[in-house]
């Protein structure tokens, strides 16, 4: 039975490639979409109209007499040779320099490659061996990207690159990929580069994985904590990856000019240009979701339906549904979990059972905002939500007790409480009664125990039923019920 | 072993012969095991036509020579391409190359057998549309060594010889071919089958192994 609820839950959070092809890639992504994403040449055509940067096209080879006459000299020494349609990372060769005084071109690992060599390579891309279907294909010979520098010290040689998930016009997922020795310097998963998730709400790093190098095993995935094959090794978590912002949000434009529903961008950091994009997919894979240790289903099912108003928008709630992960490390190292100011918060029922909260999912519940005060002591709760819980007849029985409106100073409000507390509590469901400034005024109001879920931790928390008219949320947690929590003061209405 | 229907009686009254039949069935019973292997199971082959004409020379060489030959011809292909590497020529060129230096170790791998023996005595009797069925299998291979890497390209290829073995499996027992002979029913449900599997949206197992790292218990997201 466990195995079965561990299978459902799997199946609900992650997404597959028989879900990602039927309910996203098949609907979301038109064929004319399709066809720009899987065309670097549109692609680049239509991010240049939206002033988003892609490497600069040196030649375009369409035909064996273009390549015939070809002005090598023209060339810069170090250049990208791609096919148009290629997929996965096939047929693209970078060339890091030229050889003095000859005709022989150096590749990352070393080796050269004289002119004939390359015209046999672009000559395969145009009878189409690394492309797509069968067809024919155009060469792109285009600039070098060269590495951002902060970024270059975690790569072995080729260029990382950063790939965001768009889907709704809401960036949904990242990851870092960094080419090592065994990809040859490419940034392609299959290939053996490293993937590093990052939390999309600060553009910090968080897990890192490659491809298992065993040959049986060489379509599963293997977590790592730090680069594997560079001169010094590095700890691939807490990267801030440079213009996360910036990033973001061509992503996103990038998606709006494609028109495609769901969509991987491919962006690069070029140290002089600043971001630059690689290219767009139509049919993104899913490692993503080892980088990040977190399922793309749920994430994309959360955002399935919200209508985003604009670019900034989008962002704003990829940030706040789907940040986090850095607030996780955060308690992973001082053992303290995050609460953003403004929390969700689940209110049980008065007649939940409290020994089987845990238990059941589908005890009567109600999700609200709660706002967490440190100037408060003991929490609060608004009375109309207490009512909606089961606490109607306490307030009818606190109403009842002719208890003066409001008291001139706090002794007195405390010697009445200590004067009639007993009573009170003895025949209601008032568990204690408490002093507070209310609308101005010092007010005694009846104190409840209710079971409360904060950050998937269930716990009976002291809340003093408040009438008070600028109250901000229907909860306030109070300092009493935040200790071994830190408060994110970032994340505000 | 089962009474025969009516309709094939009747199909194979009318020009078709009961060979031809069988072969379609087949087709229709592999073709529905690759995509069971992709769909459910997640297993990578070369397309659907590699596994189909695999399964269907194997049932005409027998399990045992049907390996051999194909291991013949993964060797001698890895063989030639590494070797043809080193030479710039035309990719149709090198392909051609390979199967022409694949047809004369065919032919030494023969005469092997018939100095030797090597526990392959009966490979003479084996029909040669079998034997080129199965060295096309070469084209797949380097194609997607080409594109891919060896790693990906033996994966894949190891994946594509195990759904083949399965549908030979199948395909060759009697006892099934005989039954969906005489009960043509079964190719409609086939096909229907098929079009369930091709709606389905559920994980495929392998996808289990693959992410299991990416989940993590967090209730109420």
């Amino acid at each position: 039975m466990k195995m079965i609820n561990e299978i459902i839950r799997f199946n609900k959070e992650i997404l597959g490639l028989n879900r990602r092809n039927q309910e996203y890639v098949r609907p979301f992504n038109s064929p004319s979409s399709k066809a720009i994403a899987d065309n670097k040449i549109y692609t680049k055509r239509i991010l240049k109209k939206e002033l988003i940067q892609t490497p600069e096209v040196y030649k375009l080879i369409r035909t064996k007499k273009q390549l015939e006459f070809l002005d090598w000299d023209s060339l810069p020494k170090s250049f990208v040779i791609k096919p148009n349609q290629g997929t996965g990372g096939n047929g693209i060769i970078v060339f890091y320099g030229k050889k003095k005084g000859k005709s022989e071109w150096i590749r990352p690992n070393g080796t050269t490659m004289d002119q004939r060599d390359i015209i046999l390579h672009i000559e395969n891309i145009l009878e189409g061996r690394f492309s797509m279907g069968t067809k024919n294909d155009i060469a792109i010979i285009e600039e070098r990207i060269k590495t951002d520098p902060l970024l270059k010290q975690y790569s072995y040689k080729g260029v990382p690159d950063i790939r965001i998930i768009c889907f709704n016009q809401v960036p949904v997922m990242a990851m870092l990929r960094l080419p090592t020795k065994r990809s040859n310097g490419t940034a392609n998963l299959h290939s053996g580069a490293i993937c590093t998730g990052i939390d999309i709400g600060t553009g910090i790093t968080t897990y890192s994985m490659h491809m298992k190098s065993n040959f049986l095993l060489s379509d599963t995935y293997e977590l790592i904590d730090s680069t594997v094959d560079l001169k010094e090794n590095k700890a691939l978590s807490g990267i801030q990856i440079p213009f996360w912002n910036d990033l973001l949000e061509i992503a996103l434009k990038c998606q709006k000019s494609s028109g495609l529903g769901y969509i991987g961008v491919d962006i690069a950091i070029d140290a002089e240009k600043g971001p630059v994009v690689f290219e767009i997919n139509a049919r993104p894979g899913l490692g993503i979701q080892v980088a990040n240790q977190a399922g793309l289903r749920w994430r994309l099912e959360k955002i399935k339906d919200i209508k985003i108003k604009s670019i900034k928008h989008g962002i704003r709630i990829a940030k706040n549904l789907f940040g986090g992960e850095i607030e996780e490390n955060i308690e992973a190292i001082s053992g303290r979990k995050v609460l953003n100011i403004t929390e969700k918060v689940y209110v049980y029922d008065k007649s939940a059972d409290i020994s089987k909260l845990e238990k059941y999912k589908d005890t009567k519940r109600e999700q609200v905002k709660a706002f967490m005060d440190t100037g408060v002591l003991t929490s609060r709760i608004d009375s109309k939500l207490a009512n909606r819980i089961g606490y109607m007849n306490a307030h009818k029985q606190f109403a009842k007790l002719e208890i003066p409106k409001r008291f001139e100073t706090f002794k007195d409000a405390q010697e009445y409480i200590d004067k009639s507390e007993n009573e009170v509590c003895n025949n209601t469901e008032i568990k204690r009664l408490a002093k507070i400034v209310e609308d101005g005024e010092i007010r005694v109001r009846p104190v409840f125990d209710i079971p409360i879920k904060v950050s998937d931790k269930i716990k009976i928390t002291e809340f003093i039923s408040t009438q008070s008219s600028d109250i901000l949320c229907p909860i306030t947690i109070g300092r009493s019920d935040l200790t071994g929590y830190l408060i994110d003061t970032s994340n505000t209405f | 072993m089962f009474e025969t229907s009516a309709l094939t009686e009747w199909i194979i009254g009318h020009g078709i012969s009961q060979m031809v039949l069988e072969i379609l069935i087949s087709l229709c019973i592999v073709a529905t095991i690759v995509s069971v292997a992709r769909y459910i199971f997640g297993s990578k082959t070369y397309g659907i036509y590699a596994p189909i004409l695999l399964a269907i020379s194997y049932s005409y060489t027998g399990l045992k020579y049907g390996l051999a030959i194909t291991l013949l011809v993964i060797l001698t292909s890895l063989l030639s391409f590494s070797i043809l590497k080193r030479i710039r020529m035309h990719y149709i060129t090198r392909i051609a190359t390979n199967y022409i230096i694949l047809s004369i170790i065919l032919v030494g791998f023969f005469l092997l057998i018939d100095s030797f023996g090597l526990g392959l005595d009966k490979m003479s009797n084996i029909p040669p549309l079998a034997f080129i069925s199965i060295a096309a299998l070469s084209d797949f291979f380097i194609k997607q060594y080409i594109k891919k890497s060896l790693v990906g390209s033996l994966m894949t290829l190891l994946s594509t010889i195990l759904v083949a073995i399965l549908g030979w499996f199948i395909i060759s027992r009697e006892i099934i071919s005989d039954y969906v002979l005489n009960n043509l029913w079964i190719i409609p449900l086939l096909a229907f089958v098929n079009i369930l599997l091709g709606m389905f949206k559920g994980l495929r197992i392998k996808d289990y192994f693959r992410f299991r790292f990416a989940s993590r218990d967090e209730n109420d997201k």
